[in-house]
């Protein structure tokens, strides 16, 4: 398991290096950013030192080298639009949007298993057409209006929450319903399909025909083959969700991550936006390594152990307890007289 | 054989990971609820309840930073400006005069060097008394120093002052040459204790205004606390407390359920009914022309724009009547606006007249005009556009409309512009807070302006000579300027002067004025009865 943790973390550097890289090269590709920072009357001199300033009149390779010595002791530029230290901003934006992306992707997950695995029960039955319609709704709202109708539908009219903001436990509840509705949609879908192909399978009568009752079925034989399609998408999903809270994050006022990028992709912040992007980058690698790790925990067919075992297997002479192909069978032999 | 049998009998435990997996995700969730969002306040000790001695102000976005120089930016300085930190001098947004703030008396016998009397018995937040050293050091430090304050390029330029303490209570400032608004341009510096660092900007500030700087929840919300210590009046509220949210809906939506007292940066769109208050805001909308490329070539075609593009329709229609037609880029109450300066009159066939001139005596008026507007710059500009994009294409020109985001924007308003394909002409919104047209002229109607396209030599010389009046002569001479660039340049076809609006609930009474976007003073706010 170490080893296998260790391969995928070295293998996910690269990439990263590579994402770092790219956006560095792009944000600088967008031309000057003086003109969003100094006064429209600024004269071509100040322009010039503000550019000289921030070192942005050196070679792009000089750039990227002094950035990436920078990284090495863990100093991420200074932002141009506050002069606080990038790093510092993004690590303090984050765990917001962690937070939000978190809890919605459980409760979604959660949800989804649940009304999933009851429409598989009856497919095509009246549960499993509500679900579908519920499901596709929910999967194609846009959610920047879904978070205006909330807001005017329950905290103005009716007064349950807060508008918006990070006061109290109930303005947790706006952002999350508007959030969960899309990866909610998606899953159900999913989840759905899967068990339906997993309730027919030969094992499930098996497992009925032995006397399981239906929530053993279900969750015991079923849902664990299911799981796997379900969580390739809820993957994704959450890997969107870091990334695409933004429009919540916006209506509500919440202070995450993805605010802070879109505002400094805005503003030409490129300090910051470097930093966003490596922040999330590293989440993103890091979840992709939690999604394999949790395959090889509900299938031990991907397990690298076993992986290891059968390559080890194919390689061996065959041992000599092994019967030769056509040799009878013990119950072929017993059907003999 | 079909079994391995010791497969089966040494098979670990059949473990339930998914009932685990289920637990966990529940588990999670609920402890990561029950944790305050990170970085906010405790959910019990939040300021939920904060009563109703905390004013609570939601602005459009969070401010950069509070550094006091860089206060002449819309979202620092209205948090900052008379709030927690307070200039020499200050302008009266509504009469437009300037009054004694932390200087009492100033004058000069040559325009040149001006002599202020210093107010005495102001403490700063920190205890320490102020004096002229501190008026000179926040002099050095935004103007003559290498910070690079925002406030030295939209004020000062490349020039520096210079400074003499005469005494604790006698501050001498020494302009380059004749500078009869020197007073109105110190009315931008905020002060700062002598103290404060002139090699790094500060984001927390010190100043010696009615409310002291706090806490800043970075992400979420700025408080402030009344100061004790205040020279002039206590402010109404114990504290205050600025929020942000972008989407101007849900700052409304604040107002209208209770959760803020004032709200910046709203339009009626945004369903704020009766709270919402409309005041002049001080900007101005026109279109520049560029005249480096056919059709602009040719003055009759500037002409035929500005007959072309019906202004009291677009007042009516699109602004609900709030907004005024504009005939010069200041509104009333600015030093400089002319009062008898008629807009241009809507006349499309004079309009079309224009045009069929020019395109006879060989100017190409069927050449592209690319018309750049800038996308959420203020509400409906995509509407504006669209409809002068049609007015002008009954005139008889050829109008491509382009939305682009601010920096892409930006590089088309200043100097060295980017290239457009067809001529240029751009859309600017532009606000003069300074209550002087000098701000205003020198940037969109000299020849080498950093924001404008071009110029005459004549136009120069009236500019020249309105910079360098007092009084009534200089009203007069920039009256003259902006007739003649109406007559003889047509750089500009000028649109509107616009409104904003704030929202207020009814437990607060404000009045909002011209100033109020970029600075409002919660001082101005008391509790309604």
């Amino acid at each position: 398991m170490l080893t296998y943790l260790r391969k995928r973390i070295i293998s996910s550097a690269l990439p990263l290096v590579v994402v770092v890289v790219g956006v560095f090269a792009l944000a600088r590709m967008t031309g000057n950013p003086a003109a969003l920072y100094l006064p429209l009357s600024a004269t071509p001199e100040m322009r010039a030192e503000f550019i000289t300033r921030n070192g942005l009149d050196q070679p792009l390779l000089v750039q990227m080298g002094n950035y990436f010595g920078g990284v090495l002791h863990l100093d991420f530029g200074t932002s141009l639009r506050t002069g606080e230290a990038a790093g510092a901003m993004a690590l303090r934006a984050f765990p917001a949007t962690l937070q939000l992306a978190g809890v919605t992707m459980a409760l979604a997950i959660l949800l989804a298993v649940v009304v999933g695995s009851w429409a598989a029960l009856k497919p095509n039955g009246i549960i499993d057409r509500i679900a579908s319609f519920f499901s596709m709704a929910a999967a194609s709202i846009p959610d920047f209006w879904l978070a205006i109708v909330g807001i005017l539908v329950f905290a103005i009219t009716l007064g349950w929450v807060p508008t918006s903001g990070v006061e109290t436990s109930a303005s947790w509840i706006l952002p999350i319903a508007t959030l969960l509705m899309r990866p909610f949609g998606a899953l159900v879908q999913v989840v759905r399909g899967a068990m339906v192909s997993a309730l027919s399978e030969p094992y499930i009568r098996l497992a009925r025909s032995k006397g399981s009752g239906q929530r053993r079925v279900i969750t015991h034989h079923a849902l664990r083959n299911a799981a796997a399609p379900a969580l390739t998408v809820a993957g994704d999903l959450t890997v969107g969700l870091v990334n695409g809270a933004v429009v919540v994050e916006t209506i509500f006022g919440w202070p995450g991550i993805g605010k802070l990028m879109i505002d400094s992709i805005l503003q030409r912040d490129f300090a910051v936006l470097q930093a966003c992007v490596l922040l999330t980058a590293i989440a993103i690698f890091t979840l992709n390594i939690v999604i394999d790790l949790l395959y090889a925990l509900l299938d031990p067919r991907v397990r690298p152990a076993a992986a290891g075992r059968r390559r080890a297997r194919r390689t061996e002479t065959p041992p000599a307890t092994t019967p030769p192909a056509d040799a009878p069978t013990a119950l072929a032999g017993a059907a003999r007289p | 054989m079909m079994f391995d049998e010791r497969k089966i009998l040494l098979a670990p435990a059949r473990r339930r990971p998914l009932a685990a997996l289920a637990v966990l995700a529940v588990g999670s969730s609920l402890a990561m609820t029950g944790c305050a969002v990170a970085n906010s306040d405790d959910a019990a000790g939040g300021t939920a309840g904060s009563g109703s001695d905390t004013l609570r102000v939601v602005l459009q976005q969070e401010p950069p930073t509070l550094e006091p120089c860089e206060s002449n930016l819309t979202s620092t300085g209205v948090v900052d400006r008379s709030t927690i930190t307070e200039p020499l001098i200050e302008r009266n947004p509504t009469s437009g005069e300037l009054e004694p703030k932390l200087a009492t008396t100033w004058d000069s016998k040559d325009d040149t060097t001006w002599t202020l009397k210093l107010r005495t018995g102001v403490t700063f937040h920190d205890g320490s008394t102020f004096d002229a050293t501190d008026a000179k050091a926040t002099i050095d430090r935004a103007v003559n120093s290498k910070l690079g304050c925002n406030v030295e390029g939209y004020v000062f330029g490349d020039e520096d002052l210079k400074v003499k303490v005469v005494d604790p209570e006698t501050l001498q400032v020494t302009a380059p040459h004749a500078d009869p608004i020197l007073p109105l341009r110190l009315s931008f510096l905020e002060v700062v204790p002598s103290e404060t660092s002139t090699t790094k900007k500060v984001r927390e500030p010190i100043g010696t205004g009615p409310y002291q700087f706090e806490k800043w929840d970075a992400g979420q919300k700025i408080t402030l606390a009344a100061y004790d210590g205040y020279w002039g009046d206590k402010p109404a509220y114990a504290k205050a407390q600025y929020e942000w949210r972008s989407e101007s809906s849900v700052r409304a939506a604040m107002i209208t359920a209770g959760e803020a007292d004032i709200a910046t940066g709203l339009s009626p769109e945004d369903n704020i009914g009766d709270l919402g208050v409309p005041y002049p805001n001080n900007e101005t909308v026109a279109l520049r022309m560029h005249n480096n490329k056919a059709p602009f070539t040719d003055i009759r075609v500037r002409e035929a724009v500005n007959y072309a593009i019906d202004k009291e329709s677009i007042v009516k229609n699109l602004y609900g009547g709030r907004d005024k037609v504009a005939a010069q880029l200041v509104p009333e109450g600015v030093v400089g606006h002319s009062d008898s300066l008629k807009p241009w009159p809507y006349d499309p066939e004079k309009a079309k007249q224009l045009v069929a001139e020019a395109k006879a005596d060989g100017t190409d008026t069927s050449a592209e005009i690319d018309m750049i507007v800038r996308s959420a710059q203020f509400p409906k500009i995509e509407e504006l556009g669209q409809v002068i994009q049609e007015q002008l294409t009954q005139a008889g020109l050829n109008v491509k409309l382009k939305m682009l985001e601010t920096s892409q924007h930006l590089t088309y308003q200043v100097r060295p512009f980017a290239k457009t394909e067809g001529d240029l002409m751009l859309m600017t919104q532009h606000g003069n807070q300074a209550g002087d047209a000098a701000f205003t002229v020198d940037q969109y109607m000299l020849s080498n302006g950093a924001q404008s396209a071009f110029g005459t030599p004549e136009l120069d010389a009236l500019i020249k000579k309105a910079d360098a009046s007092t009084g009534d002569d200089r009203q007069a001479a920039f009256e003259k300027v902006f007739a003649y660039q109406n007559e003889k340049v047509v750089q500009f076809a000028h649109i509107a002067h616009q409104t904003g609006m704030i929202g207020k609930s009814k437990s607060v009474n404000y009045e909002p004025n011209s100033s109020t976007g970029d600075e409002l003073r919660l001082a101005e706010v008391t509790p309604a009865k």
